[in-house]
């Protein structure tokens, strides 16, 4: 029995896929097994006897990173209005309303992707270092966030006729009946799907958070580090698990929105 | 619509005003200031400290050839699944691109401590070769330079599939289709339609995964022992030394890096 080429090659494709899938979810996998086991098959636990039980494990990492986690929902709580605010009329301004130098404003807004975060954390605490750490955590979520609300208002403002919106006007709509009865119900799918990737980004940005954090005032990933410098894996795995309880739901709508390439070039 | 715009130009500035003051005060404003710091003083000694064979010349070294190397390879893994993704219909498609799309949004730490269960003293894979061998084979690679390589491919292959899936998805294939009815061969047509039309997509998914792995500084915090990446240079200048002028001026160095090799392989951000 001969088998067609073309159908090796698919499958073999197909495989190939499969397995990098696979080595993708493996870690994670395991990191949940971690928490939900109670083999000492990863070593001694470090903090001693309180730890009993998965349940026990869950309180005790919430007991010693429930105000990280609290600073990250606000972060996130300030990040995403903020981000939409800044970036969904200037999104509009570059697509409907051009003026002299948006162009540039618009690749100015979208180069903090290609800026390391360390770079820009730096850069803000030699500049404005006096200043609440919490804003300055929050400016700088937002360079990294607003890029992605440019770019997914100003993706599904190429793809609605503008004519809808002279047409409102030929009618007799005044601007603000237009922007509220015509262009906002368009976009709210691009600004729903903004909304979730800024918040999956703000949620697990580590690179210029850890550097602002202070002591007092630490995110979760921050958190995140001390724990996996020095806790046993079974804390480890629960605090990640803790911290991916969020992202995943965000995620699965974000894929559902078809919004994935839309943060494909985020600083890791 | 036209009229309008032109009666009211200055109706776009105003909604954009606001994005305009938050980018001149918090993005501009200190990268600027970061940039005056590192050519202060005669000489600019800082900037100087850095671009002289040392410390923190190597760490900028291993950045840049440690995120080439990985972009390259994340590149040449991904090509496959973004064709089957993109291309191909069968059960558990859906699934696939969900696992693969995961990491996505996993910060550098996450994606350091993944790499340790899998690498690390007793990860996974060396328990697993143990149970099979006797040995436990790759024991500790994680905490080495080819751990951190795996670690930057770890979170660029998700980036490279999802950039190379849409890049194929509007790959104008009836092209290809036209040279095979004119004759060409596979090879022909590889070289001479297919790689040319695909070249900016794959220049700009290099963009992406190299600028991203520039940048990461969690992996490197959490996984480098002796080799030194250049965030984490910073990290160590501005924590450790308390060596503000020369943190900046690395961070500096290390933001022009990227944004020039950015630049160069077509800006990779439409």
């Amino acid at each position: 029995m001969r088998i067609p080429p073309r159908r090796i090659a698919r499958q073999t494709g197909i495989a190939w896929t499969a397995a990098t899938a696979l080595a993708l979810v493996a870690p994670i996998l395991i990191t949940i097994w971690g928490a939900f086991s109670h083999s000492e098959f990863y070593g001694q636990r470090s903090e001693g006897a309180p730890v009993q039980g998965t349940a026990d494990l869950f309180r005790y990492v919430l007991g010693i990173w429930g105000e990280a986690l609290l600073h990250s929902a606000a972060l996130v709580a300030a990040v995403v209005p903020l981000a939409l605010l800044l970036g969904a009329p200037a999104a509009y301004a570059f697509r409907r309303r051009p003026f002299p130098g948006a162009r540039w404003l618009e690749s100015a807004a979208l180069a903090p992707l290609a800026l390391p975060g360390i770079a820009l954390a730096v850069a803000l605490i030699e500049t404005a270092g006096g200043a609440p750490r919490f804003l300055l955590l929050v400016a700088g979520h937002l360079a990294y966030t607003v890029p992605l609300v440019l770019k997914t208002v100003g993706n599904a403002l190429s793809g609605f006729d503008p004519a809808l919106e002279s047409a409102a006007k030929a009618l007799g709509a005044p601007p603000v009946e237009t922007t509220r009865r015509i262009v906002l119900p368009l976009l709210v799918p691009s600004l729903v799907l903004a909304a979730l990737l800024v918040f999956a980004v703000s949620w697990g940005e580590f690179n210029v958070s850890f550097l602002l954090a202070t002591p007092l005032l630490q995110t979760f990933p921050a958190a995140l580090y001390s724990t996996y410098t020095t806790n046993s894996f079974p804390v480890a795995a629960a605090a990640t698990i803790v911290f991916l309880l969020p992202v995943v739901p965000a995620l699965l709508a974000i894929q559902a929105l078809g919004g994935e390439e839309f943060h494909r070039g985020l600083p890791a | 619509m036209r009229s309008g715009a032109a009666a009211r130009p200055w109706a776009g500035a105003l909604l954009a005003l606001p994005l305009l003051l938050f980018l001149c005060g918090l993005v501009l404003w200190p990268m600027g200031r970061l940039a005056a710091a590192a050519f202060a003083g005669p000489g600019a000694p800082a900037l100087r400290a850095v671009l002289a064979a040392g410390r923190y010349r190597t760490a900028l070294g291993h950045s840049l050839l440690l995120s080439a190397a990985a972009a390259l390879a994340a590149v040449a893994l991904s090509l496959v699944p973004a064709w089957i993704l993109a291309r191909e219909r069968f059960r558990g498609r859906d699934l696939l691109r969900t696992a693969i799309s995961l990491p996505l949004t996993f910060s550098g730490v996450l994606v350091g401590f993944l790499m340790i269960v899998l690498l690390g003293r007793i990860g996974a894979v060396p328990k697993l070769l143990e149970l099979l061998t006797g040995r436990p084979f790759l024991a500790s690679l994680a905490y080495t330079p080819a751990g951190l390589f795996l670690a930057y491919l770890y979170f660029e292959v998700p980036r490279a599939v999802v950039t190379l899936e849409s890049a194929f998805r509007r790959f104008p294939w009836e092209l290809d289709a036209a040279a095979r009815t004119l004759g060409a061969g596979p090879f022909a047509r590889l070289t001479r339609v297919v790689l040319p039309l695909a070249a900016p997509a794959l220049r700009s998914t290099l963009a992406i995964t190299f600028s991203a792995s520039m940048g990461s500084f969690g992996v490197a915090l959490l996984l480098s022992r002796r080799f030194s990446v250049a965030p984490l240079e910073v990290y160590t200048e501005l924590t450790g030394f308390l060596n503000d002028a020369v943190a900046g001026a690395l961070c500096l160095v290390l933001a022009v890096m990227t944004l020039a090799v950015d630049r160069l392989l077509g800006g990779g951000r439409e």
